[in-house]
C-alpha cells in the first residue's frame, strides 16, 4: 500500500495551518443517508458544490476528451514516438534463475554492424536488497529470476538490436534456486539471499515490511494484533475455518514497459509508458545524479498498468543509460515476455483463515496466517481486508513473504486484498451458512460502514439477490445455478503534490495543465468538466494538457489517488482564476471585483450596471493576454478522518459439474467513490475491474517450471486472459456518497471497482450452486473437478 | 512517401538513408532476384507483377532478401514505397516505415488481434503477416477507415459509449467491429462477440464494445 | 526472427523447385513464423507458396470434397456445402484460434503445425522434439499435455481440423520433385513420437501438400465436433471430440469418435465405437461410449481431471451429432 503517500500527506497537512471558515456540506448518500453537515475549510476555498444532479457538467456524463484520438489511432503512446536518429534498444536477459554472473562479453556485438551501444547492468532495480550488502562481493548484480536483465544493446534497427543482443555472451555461475512456495519454505531449501533482504516497493505502492525477522525464504511475520484472538474463539459460539490459495498473476498491461530516452547535455527527456511522469522523473534524477530540473518526462498516453509502472524501472535507467553513450535518443520497449517475467506481478497467497463468531453475528476473533510469494521482491501480505472490513472482538494477522527465484513482484490493482477477500469473504459466507443466517444479514451485523450498508440494501432490493436460492446445490442437473456475494474495501489516500495550472487566454479559451498522466481512467475529461462547471463552457472546448513534467507536478496515478487528490487542486485553480478574471476586467465594465459574478458561461452585474455578456466576450475585455493561477492541492478537511470506501458485488454462475466449468453469467456490481465526477468512465473502471477479477478467478496464472525455474506461458495464448466470450452482463450501480472533504469531494475507484471481491463473490456463487466450496483460484476445471470429487468422497466417508 | 510533414518524427527507412559512416545497415543482399540488376530499379508490385517479367516467367519463382527490398504497398488508398527484410512483418511495416501507428503490436504472435488490419476488407493479424505479403492486396488501417474527418460510424459509435479506457486495444477492436458490419450490418451481441473473440482487452472495456458496434449497426441502418 | 531468402512462387512446380538446403514451405505463415519468433526455427530461406493459386479453393463432387492446401479455416468453416453435407469439417475448422487467425490460416497449414507444448515451443528447452534426448513434460507442468498413447513425447495434437478429417476418413496429397505424387490416409500422416520423435507428420522437406481429399459420408451420416477449453474466446481445447454416426433408423449402423487432445496425433477410439455400432444413440449409449474413449487412458502427473473431461465431450458430441441434444453451452459456440 500507499503508506509513504499517507506520510507525505500528514507532514504537508502539519505545515499548512490556514484560517478556516464554515460552511455546510452535503454528506451522506441521496436518498438514504444525505444531510447537510456544518465542515470547517480554508477560507480560500471555493463555494460548496451541491450534489450531482444540481450540478451541470461535473458529476454527469461526458465524451472521454480523448476518445476521438483513441478510436482513430491517433492518440501517440510511448511504444509510437519515433524520433530523428532514434535507436532500438535490446536487454539482454538472464537465461537461469540463480547465478553469479562470472563475465560478460560484449565484443561480438559491438561488432554487429547495426549496432551503436552495449550497455552493461551494473545495479538492478526491482528485486528486495540486502540488509547488509557485504554479504555478496559480486561484480555484476546477481540473477534472482530467470529473465532478469543482465546487459543491452542499442542499434538501429530493431532487427539489428535482436541480433546484437544474442552476440552478448554471458557466462553464468548457477546456484541452487527454488521458484515453488512450498518447497522455498523448507528449512534446507536453497537461498535466495543470503541474508535479510527488503523490497522498497514504489511510487505507487507494494513492496512489504522492513523491520521484520527473515528466516531461510521466510520474511517475516508481520503482525497484527488487536485484542486476545484466543480468547476470542474460545468465546465464540461457531468457528469456521479454511485454508485458501489463490497464484500469481501478471498484470498484462497491453503496452508493454518502455521509453524512449533523448539524452541531451542540458536536459534528459523522457516518453514514458508510466502511471507517475513524477516518480520517472525523481528516480532517473536520483540514479544519474542529475536536477531534476534537467530531467522531462512526457506521457502522453499510456497503454495501462494497473500498478505496474512506476519509477524508469530497469528499462528506462537502461534506455537513459544508451543515449548518454550513444548521443542517440533510444527506445526500449519490453516484448511480452519480458511484461510478463521482469516488471512486476501480483504475489500469490495461502492463507489459514478462523472467524469466531456468536450465534447471532458478532465477531469475537479473526485470525490470519499468511503466506505468499512475490518472487525475489516482497508485498505478498493480504490482511487488508480482514483488518479493515469488519468489526471484531480481536484480530490477530500474519504475514509472511516467501522468496523464491523469480521476478519480482510490484503492486497490482488493490495490493493484496483480493487474495484476502477471496479468503475472508468466503469464510464469512460459510459463516453465514454455520449460522443459517443471510449473507447481507451478517454483514449488517458486523459492518458498519453507512455506505456499504446502503449498499446491501440496493443488493437486497435487486431483482438477482431476490433470485437467490438461499439453499445450496438446489438445482437440478449437471450445470447448476449459484449466487455469491462479496464486499470489497479500499482506502482514501491523499497525494500532496497534486497540482495544476488553469490558463484564461484573452479569446476566451481555457487551459488546464497538470503532470499528471492519464492511465485510461479518464482524469483528462474530469479536469475538463471542473473547468466547464466553473467558466460554463462545455468540456470538448477545454485545452487539457498533460504529461509533462513541463506542466505543475502530478501525482502518480497508484492507489485510487488521481482524481481525489489532483481535482481539488484543479477547481481551486479554476475557482481562484475565475475571481482574478474577475477583478481583471471589473474596471473595463465599469464595475468593481465584488459587483461581477460568472454564471453560466456568462459575466453579470449584481447591481444590473450591464447587459450579461458571454463570457468569450468578457474575456476579450481582459487587461492582457492570459491570467493564469497554479493551486495545489491542500490537505482534506478533516485528515483525522480516515475513510475507506468499497462495494458489495454480485455473482451469478451456471457450474457445469461434469466438466468442472464456471461461468458467470451475471454480476451486479454497487460501488461508491465519493462524488462520482464522470459516471460513465467510473462505470467503466468498475466494469474493468470485475472482468480482470473474473479473469484472475477462473483463467490466470503465471506458471514456474518446478525442474528449470522458467516461466512456460510468458505470452498471451497461455497465459489465458479473460475475452469477449467470458464477459458477464454487468449492472453496476454507483453510490454517490459525498464525505465532505475537499472541494470536489471526489474519491477514487480503481482499485475497489469489483476486482478486490469479484473473487469471493464467485466463490461464494460456486457454493450456492453445488454445495461445494472452491478454495482455490484460478479455478479451472481441473480444480473444480478436483473439489467435487472430494466433497463426493467425503460424503461418501461420511 | 507516406504524406507527413517535415515537423514530424523520421521513419527508421529515413534515419537508415540520413544517417552515414561505419556503422551503417550492411546492405548486402538487396535483391537476388532475377531481372533485377539495382536497387530500386524494380519494385515488387504483387504476383502479377513479377510474373510477367521473363525469367520469372520461366521458373515460376523469384527470390528476395535476406538484406532489404523496396516493395510497393497499398495502404489506405495510397501507394507507399518501403524498403524492408522479407523477414518484416506488415505490423512492423506500417508502424516503422510507414509511421502508421494506430496499429499496435501487443503480443506479437497472433493471440490478441491488437495489430488488426484489413487485407482486402478481411480482418487480420498483421503481426503474423510478412509485409512482402501484403504487396497486392489492399491493406486498410485504422487510419483508414475514417471519411476525412467524419470518423467511421463504428469509431464514432465508441466515443459515445466509452468503449476504450487506455485505448490501446482500440484501434484493433474498431477494425474487428468496422469489418463485421461490413460483412453483416445486423449483428446480435453474440456475433460482435465473435467477431473480437480474438481481440483482448485488458483494462476490461467489452461490454461498452458490445454496446458500441450495436449502436453503430443502427446508425448504419438508418443512414 | 532470423532473416532469409523468401522465395516467391508462382507455381507447384516452382515451390517444389526450391525445396532444397534446409528451406521451408510458408503458406500464410501463421505457425512457421510463431516458431521463428519463438527461435526454435531458423530457416534460411521460405518457399512462399502463398500466391499460388491452384491450391486454393474447394471443389465438390459426387465423390466428395477436393480441398486446396491453401483455402483458409474461414473459408471452408464458412461454405455453404460443407456445412450441410460435412458439419463435422465446418465445426472444427471453425473452433481453432481465433476468427483473426482463421482468416489467414490455412487448412494445410492447420495440419501441418506443430505441436503446441509449451516447453517445445519455447527455445529455453531442448527437448526430444527438437531431437535432444530429453521430455521436459513429465517431470514438469503437464496439466494440458496426453493422456493416452503419448510415448516419449506426451505433446497433444494440436489441429482441430485433423480431429474432423480423420473421422471423415479423408487424405491429403503430397508431391515432391523427384517422386512425383502420393496419397496419404490422415491417420497414417501424423507420425507417433515413438516412431520418429523429430517429425510430426510424413511430409518429406521436399515435399508440398497439393490437395485434402474427403470422401462423401455415406448417406444418413450425421456429425458433430465438439471443443471445449478453459475458456472460451480462444483456448486450446483440453478435450474436444468429432463424431461421425451412419444411422439405419434409430440405429447407429457405423460410428466414428476422434479426439484430439488426449494423445500425440489424433484418435480414433474403436472402444467409444463399439460402444455405439448396432445400438440406439441414447443418452445411456452415449455415455457408455464416452466412458470407453478413456478406457487405458494413463493420466499423467497433473491431468487426470481429463478422465472426466473427453467422456463428457465424448457424450454430449454424440447426442448433438444424432440430433438430440443441442450444442453445449459448455463448449466454445
Amino acid at each position: 500500500m500507499t503508506t509513504h503517500v499517507k506520510e507525505d500527506a500528514l507532514l504537508a497537512q502539519a505545515a499548512d495551518a490556514p484560517e478556516k471558515k464554515s460552511v455546510e456540506m452535503p454528506v451522506g448518500v441521496p436518498g438514504y443517508t444525505l444531510q447537510n453537515e456544518t465542515i470547517e475549510v480554508p477560507v480560500t476555498e471555493p463555494p460548496v458544490w451541491p450534489i450531482n444532479k444540481d450540478l451541470k457538467y461535473v458529476g454527469h456524463t461526458a465524451e472521454r476528451y480523448d476518445g476521438p484520438a483513441k478510436a482513430s489511432g491517433r492518440a501517440r503512446y510511448t511504444s509510437d514516438v519515433q524520433l530523428p536518429g532514434m535507436l532500438y534498444a535490446k536487454l539482454v536477459n538472464a537465461t537461469v534463475p540463480h547465478a553469479r554472473v562470472v563475465s560478460i562479453d560484449t565484443s561480438a556485438a559491438e561488432k554487429h554492424p547495426g549496432v551503436k551501444g552495449v550497455h552493461v547492468i551494473q545495479h538492478i532495480l526491482g528485486p528486495a536488497v540486502l540488509r547488509d550488502p557485504s554479504l555478496e562481493q559480486v561484480r555484476y548484480p546477481v540473477v534472482r529470476y530467470a529473465g532478469q536483465p543482465v546487459a543491452a544493446v542499442a542499434a538501429m534497427t530493431p532487427y539489428a538490436a535482436e541480433e546484437a543482443a544474442k552476440l552478448v555472451k554471458v557466462q553464468y555461475q548457477t546456484l541452487p534456486f527454488v521458484v515453488d512456495l512450498d518447497k522455498a519454505r523448507e528449512p534446507d531449501a536453497p537461498q535466495v539471499f543470503p541474508g535479510a533482504a527488503d523490497q522498497a516497493g514504489s511510487a505507487g505502492g507494494g513492496g512489504g515490511p522492513h523491520n521484520v525477522p527473515q528466516t531461510g525464504n521466510i520474511h517475516g511475520p508481520s503482525i497484527k494484533r488487536v485484542g486476545d484472538y484466543e480468547q476470542g474463539l474460545k468465546d465464540a459460539d461457531v468457528v469456521v475455518e479454511g485454508h485458501y490459495l489463490t497464484q500469481v498473476q501478471t498484470h498484462s498491461a497491453l503496452e508493454t514497459h518502455g521509453v524512449v530516452a533523448d539524452w541531451k547535455p542540458d536536459m534528459l527527456t523522457v516518453w514514458a509508458s508510466t502511471q507517475g511522469t513524477a516518480s520517472v522523473r525523481e528516480e532517473l534524477a536520483a540514479f544519474f545524479r542529475i536536477p531534476l530540473s534537467q530531467v522531462r518526462v512526457i506521457t502522453e498516453y499510456m497503454g495501462g498498468g494497473f500498478g505496474a509502472k512506476f519509477g524508469p524501472g530497469n528499462p528506462g535507467v537502461v534506455a537513459a543509460a544508451l543515449s548518454q553513450k550513444t548521443g542517440a535518443p533510444v527506445r526500449l520497449m519490453l516484448d511480452r515476455r519480458e511484461e510478463h517475467l521482469s516488471v512486476g506481478n501480483r504475489p500469490s497467497s495461502d492463507q489459514r483463515i478462523r472467524i469466531g463468531a456468536k450465534k447471532d453475528g458478532p465477531l469475537t476473533a479473526i485470525h490470519l496466517v499468511a503466506y505468499g510469494t512475490a518472487g525475489c521482491g516482497t508485498g505478498a501480505g493480504c490482511s487488508g481486508p480482514a483488518q479493515n472490513l469488519y468489526q471484531y472482538a480481536s484480530l490477530h494477522t500474519e504475514e509472511n513473504d516467501v522468496f523464491i527465484n523469480a521476478g519480482p513482484a510490484s503492486a497490482m490493482r488493490a495490493p493484496g486484498h483480493p487474495q484476502g477477500a477471496f479468503a475472508l469473504e468466503q469464510t464469512m459466507d460459510e459463516l453465514a451458512v454455520k449460522l443459517n443466517m443471510d449473507p447481507l444479514e451478517l454483514r449488517d451485523k458486523t459492518d458498519s460502514h453507512p455506505v456499504r450498508r446502503v449498499e446491501r440494501q440496493i443488493v437486497r432490493e435487486s431483482a438477482l439477490w431476490k433470485s437467490r436460492n438461499p439453499v445450496a446445490g438446489a438445482s437440478q442437473g449437471p450445470v447448476k445455478r449459484g449466487i455469491g456475494m462479496a464486499q470489497s474495501v479500499w482506502y482514501r489516500f491523499v497525494n500532496m503534490n497534486s497540482a495544476a495550472e488553469v490558463r484564461i487566454h484573452q479569446d476566451g479559451s481555457l487551459e488546464v495543465l497538470s503532470a499528471v498522466q492519464d492511465i485510461g481512467s479518464g482524469i483528462k475529461t474530469v479536469m475538463a468538466q471542473i473547468l466547464a462547471e466553473q467558466f460554463g463552457v462545455p468540456p470538448a472546448q477545454i485545452a487539457v494538457k498533460v504529461g509533462d513534467t513541463n506542466y505543475p507536478v502530478g501525482p502518480n496515478s497508484g492507489g485510487s489517488v488521481t482524481t481525489l487528490s489532483l481535482t481539488p487542486a484543479v477547481r481551486d485553480a479554476a475557482w481562484q482564476a475565475s475571481q482574478k478574471f474577475l477583478a481583471d476586467i471589473a474596471p473595463a465594465l465599469g464595475s468593481s471585483p465584488g459587483d461581477l459574478v460568472l454564471v453560466g458561461g456568462e459575466v453579470r452585474s449584481r447591481s444590473d450596471k450591464f447587459q450579461p455578456l458571454s463570457f468569450r466576450r468578457a474575456a476579450a475585455k481582459m487587461s492582457s493576454a492570459q491570467i493564469s493561477v497554479q493551486a495545489r492541492r491542500i490537505p482534506d478537511y478533516d485528515p483525522k478522518n480516515y475513510l475507506t470506501y468499497g462495494g458489495v458485488d454480485v455473482a451469478e454462475v451456471e457450474v457445469d459439474t461434469e466438466i468442472g466449468r464456471i461461468r458467470v453469467k451475471r454480476v451486479l456490481s454497487v460501488h461508491d467513490c465519493g462524488r462520482p465526477m464522470n459516471p460513465t468512465q467510473t462505470i467503466s473502471q468498475i466494469n474493468g475491474g470485475v472482468i480482470q477479477g473474473i479473469s484472475y478467478t477462473l483463467f490466470e496464472h503465471r506458471l514456474l517450471d518446478p525442474g528449470y525455474g522458467l516461466m512456460v506461458n510468458p505470452d498471451l495464448d497461455r497465459y489465458k486472459i479473460a475475452g469477449a466470450l467470458e464477459i458477464p452482463d454487468i449492472d453496476v450501480r454507483l453510490v454517490e456518497a459525498y464525505i465532505g472533504q475537499s472541494s470536489t469531494d471526489a474519491s477514487g475507484i480503481g482499485e475497489a471497482a469489483g476486482v478486490v471481491s469479484i473473487g469471493a463473490a464467485v466463490g461464494n456463487a460456486v457454493y450456492n450452486a453445488t454445495g461445494v466450496r472452491v478454495r482455490q483460484i484460478p479455478m479451472t476445471p481441473s480444480v473444480v473437478l478436483a473439489a467435487l470429487h472430494a466433497a463426493r468422497q467425503g460424503e461418501e466417508m461420511a | 512517401m507516406s504524406e507527413r510533414s517535415k515537423d514530424q518524427p523520421m521513419s527508421a527507412e529515413e534515419q537508415a538513408k540520413a544517417s552515414s559512416g561505419r556503422n551503417g545497415i550492411s546492405r548486402r543482399g538487396f535483391l537476388k532476384g532475377a531481372g533485377l540488376t539495382a536497387a530500386g530499379t524494380a519494385l515488387l508490385e504483387g504476383v502479377q507483377a513479377f510474373s510477367s517479367e521473363t525469367e520469372a516467367k520461366e521458373t515460376g519463382v523469384r527470390e528476395f532478401g535476406p538484406g532489404p527490398v523496396p516493395v510497393r504497398l497499398h495502404v489506405n488508398g495510397t501507394e507507399h514505397t518501403v524498403t524492408i527484410e522479407p523477414r518484416t512483418t506488415l505490423a512492423e511495416a506500417l508502424r516503422i516505415n510507414l509511421g502508421m501507428t494506430g496499429t499496435k503490436i501487443v503480443c506479437d504472435r497472433g493471440s490478441c488481434s491488437g495489430c488488426t488490419v484489413l487485407l482486402d476488407k478481411v480482418p487480420v493479424n498483421s503481426c503474423m503477416v510478412l509485409a512482402m505479403d501484403a504487396v497486392g492486396h489492399h491493406v486498410t488501417t485504422i487510419e483508414g477507415i475514417s471519411q476525412g474527418s467524419e470518423p467511421h460510424p463504428v469509431q464514432a459509435a465508441f466515443v459515445k459509449h466509452d468503449a476504450m479506457q487506455c485505448g490501446y486495444c482500440t484501434p484493433g477492436m474498431v477494425m474487428s467491429c468496422a469489418a463485421l458490419l461490413d460483412r453483416n450490418p445486423h449483428p446480435t451481441e453474440q456475433d460482435v462477440r465473435q467477431a473480437v473473440a480474438g481481440n483482448l482487452c485488458r483494462c476490461g472495456t467489452y461490454p461498452k464494445v458490445f454496446a458500441a458496434t450495436l449502436d453503430a449497426a443502427g446508425s448504419t441502418r438508418n443512414a | 526472427m532470423n532473416s532469409f531468402v523468401l522465395a516467391e512462387c508462382t507455381s507447384v512446380s516452382a515451390a517444389l523447385s526450391q525445396l532444397n538446403n534446409g528451406a521451408v514451405v510458408k503458406a500464410s505463415g501463421v505457425d512457421l513464423l510463431d516458431r521463428m519468433k519463438n527461435g526454435i526455427e531458423e530457416p534460411p530461406k521460405l518457399v512462399n507458396i502463398r500466391n499460388i493459386s491452384e491450391l486454393r479453393g474447394i471443389r465438390e463432387t459426387d465423390q466428395g470434397l477436393t480441398i486446396g492446401p491453401l483455402t483458409t479455416l474461414a473459408e471452408i468453416s464458412g461454405h455453404p456445402a460443407i456445412q450441410s453435407r460435412y458439419q463435422i469439417l465446418s465445426d472444427s475448422c471453425g473452433h481453432a484460434a481465433t476468427p483473426h487467425i482463421r482468416n489467414m490460416a490455412t487448412i494445410g497449414g492447420n495440419l501441418l503445425q506443430h505441436v503446441q507444448c509449451w516447453y517445445y515451443r519455447s527455445e529455453e528447452f531442448s527437448c526430444i522434439r527438437k531431437g535432444k534426448e530429453f521430455c521436459f513434460a513429465f517431470g514438469g507442468l503437464n496439466q494440458y499435455h496426453a493422456i493416452m498413447d503419448y510415448g516419449s513425447c506426451p505433446s497433444v495434437a494440436p489441429s482441430s481440423a485433423a480431429v474432423g478429417l480423420l473421422a471423415l476418413n479423408a487424405s491429403v496429397e503430397l508431391q515432391s520433385a523427384r517422386r512425383g505424387k502420393r496419397t496419404v490416409g490422415i491417420k497414417e500422416f501424423y507420425v507417433v513420437p515413438d516412431a520418429n520423435p523429430t517429425r510430426f507428420t510424413v511430409i518429406e522437406p521436399d515435399e508440398l501438400m497439393t490437395a485434402i481429399v474427403v470422401p462423401k459420408p455415406a448417406p444418413g451420416t450425421r456429425s458433430a465436433y465438439q471443443k471445449y477449453g478453459e475458456k472460451e474466446s480462444f483456448d486450446w481445447a483440453i478435450a474436444d471430440a468429432g463424431v461421425l454416426l451412419e444411422m439405419d433408423g434409430d440405429i447407429c449402423r457405423r460410428a466414428v469418435i476422434t479426439m484430439g487432445a488426449a494423445s500425440p496425433v489424433v484418435r480414433r477410439s474403436a472402444q467409444a465405437e463399439a460402444a455405439l455400432t448396432g445400438k440406439p444413440v441414447t443418452e445411456e449409449t452415449a455415455r457408455a461410449a464416452g466412458r470407453a474413449s478413456v478406457e487405458g487412458a494413463q493420466p499423467l502427473s497433473m491431468n487426470a481431471y481429463k478422465l472426466d473431461l473427453f467422456p463428457v465431450a465424448v457424450y454430449r458430441t454424440v447426442l448433438l451429432a444424432a440430433g438430440k441434444m443441442g450444442r453445449d453451452p459448455s463448449a466454445a459456440a
